[in-house]
């Protein structure tokens, strides 16, 4: 490519940042992990923050594909409904709320290739409306949200049990900078909201993290521990 | 590897190419973040190109690839390719599915690393769509070019697989 062509790539969010079901099942290739110990219960705290409740919503969409990983079709079930019920808060239409009947319906049938269709699905429909509910700065929220949970999982497995050839996934510079670059295009009220300067803090350290071809065990492990803590930042709003 | 025509698409893909038409232009345009940024194609070519695009992609579906639910229209010009900046992860396996409409008669589809070189990939060629299909061997960015090989302007989509 001449330095022309490199000027002219195209980013579109859909498709250049990749799903957590692309990162999961590039782990699974190293050793499949016990992904039924990796579900996530319970209930995400009450807010009345919408820019929380959009990357909440996010990290509730990678929990998804772990519950599909996991193929345990009642957490898919519950974690589609958490979904769902955030997507109410943020007034999101009527079709949004019947992906939820589908998801049920693909999880009783154990149909997980195509829950992981119907989850990507369900965040790109509730992405669409918030654009054009003029709310398109809660979508850049969501992306973050999921990549971070996804990224939270990834480094802790990869932690757990450490090889050059699964820590070379966590080699995702570009994303990192992509987030980081959309994060300065929100409001700047919403930048200062103390979350999301937290969120850009942890992309910043975490850029340096994964920078490396082979990430070192010391760079995962500062990945997971850094993920992890935004991650409850996100679900707690601390 | 070379997808099968003689099987139908899977009914997941059919009922997802329905529940995707409305929202065929809407969608890519409002994620689209860096230029060029390309006019508005009419709903039906749009809807024309996704649908070929999807099909070949469907091919690929039958062994086990997942289809990307995201994917990229536009508008191309014969000696104007299009390229599109992805993010892979090492030992996964893509094909990244795309087709134009009339006028457009043929294109071509081809990978380069994060330093804009090719990469190994294997090609799928079919007059209005081709495909490209790689194992990535590093994890990161990567791009993807679509050339118009033959006829004039016209509409595009590609989209992408993994497994």
């Amino acid at each position: 490519m001449t330095p022309d062509q490199m000027k002219q790539v195209v980013r579109i969010e859909s498709i250049t940042i990749p799903m957590p079901g692309e990162f999961f099942a590039a782990i699974n290739k190293q050793g499949r992990p016990n992904w039924k110990q990796l579900v996530r219960t319970g209930t995400p705290e009450a807010t009345a923050s919408r820019s929380q409740i959009a990357l909440i919503l996010g990290t509730l969409v990678a929990d998804g594909y772990i519950a599909v990983e996991a193929q345990d079709s009642q957490g898919v079930k519950n974690i589609g409904k958490e979904i769902i019920n955030l997507a109410k808060k943020l007034n999101v239409s009527q079709s949004v709320l019947g992906r939820g009947n589908s998801i049920n319906d693909f999880a009783d049938n154990n149909d997980w290739n195509a829950l992981r269709e119907e989850l990507e699905a369900t965040q790109n429909e509730v992405k669409l409306d918030m654009f054009e509910q003029k709310d398109s700065n809660l979508v850049t929220l969501v992306t973050l949200g999921a990549w971070m949970r996804g990224t939270e999982i990834a480094s802790g497995l990869i932690e757990r049990s450490y090889t050059p050839e699964s820590a070379r996934l966590l080699r995702q510079p570009a994303i990192i900078e992509y987030l980081l670059e959309q994060i300065g295009t929100l409001p700047q009220g919403m930048q200062e909201d103390p979350l999301i300067s937290k969120l850009r803090v942890a992309l910043e350290k975490s850029r340096d993290f994964v920078k490396a071809e082979t990430p070192s065990t010391e760079n995962v492990k500062d990945l997971h521990e850094t993920m992890s803590s935004i991650v409850t930042a996100i679900a707690t709003g601390a | 590897m070379k997808p099968t025509y003689a099987k139908l698409l899977p009914i997941g893909i059919m009922t997802r190419l329905l529940q995707v038409l409305a929202a065929a232009v809407l969608l890519p345009a409002a994620f689209a973040q860096e230029n060029p940024t390309p006019p508005p194609p009419t709903v039906e070519s749009d809807v024309s190109a996704r649908s070929k695009a999807l099909e070949l992609a469907g091919a690929f579906s039958n062994d086990g690839y997942k289809i990307r639910d995201g994917y990229w229209p536009g508008e191309i010009e014969p000696n104007r390719a299009q390229f599109l900046e992805v993010n892979l992860f090492a030992g996964n396996e893509y094909w990244f599915s795309a087709a134009v409409t009339a006028p457009g008669r043929k294109i071509a589809v081809s990978v380069f690393n994060e330093n804009g070189n090719p990469v190994d990939y294997q090609t799928y060629e079919d007059g209005q769509a081709a495909a490209a299909g790689l194992v990535a061997e590093v994890s990161g960015r990567y791009f993807v070019k679509m050339s118009l090989l033959e006829g004039d302007k016209s509409q595009f989509c590609l989209l992408y697989s993994y497994k």
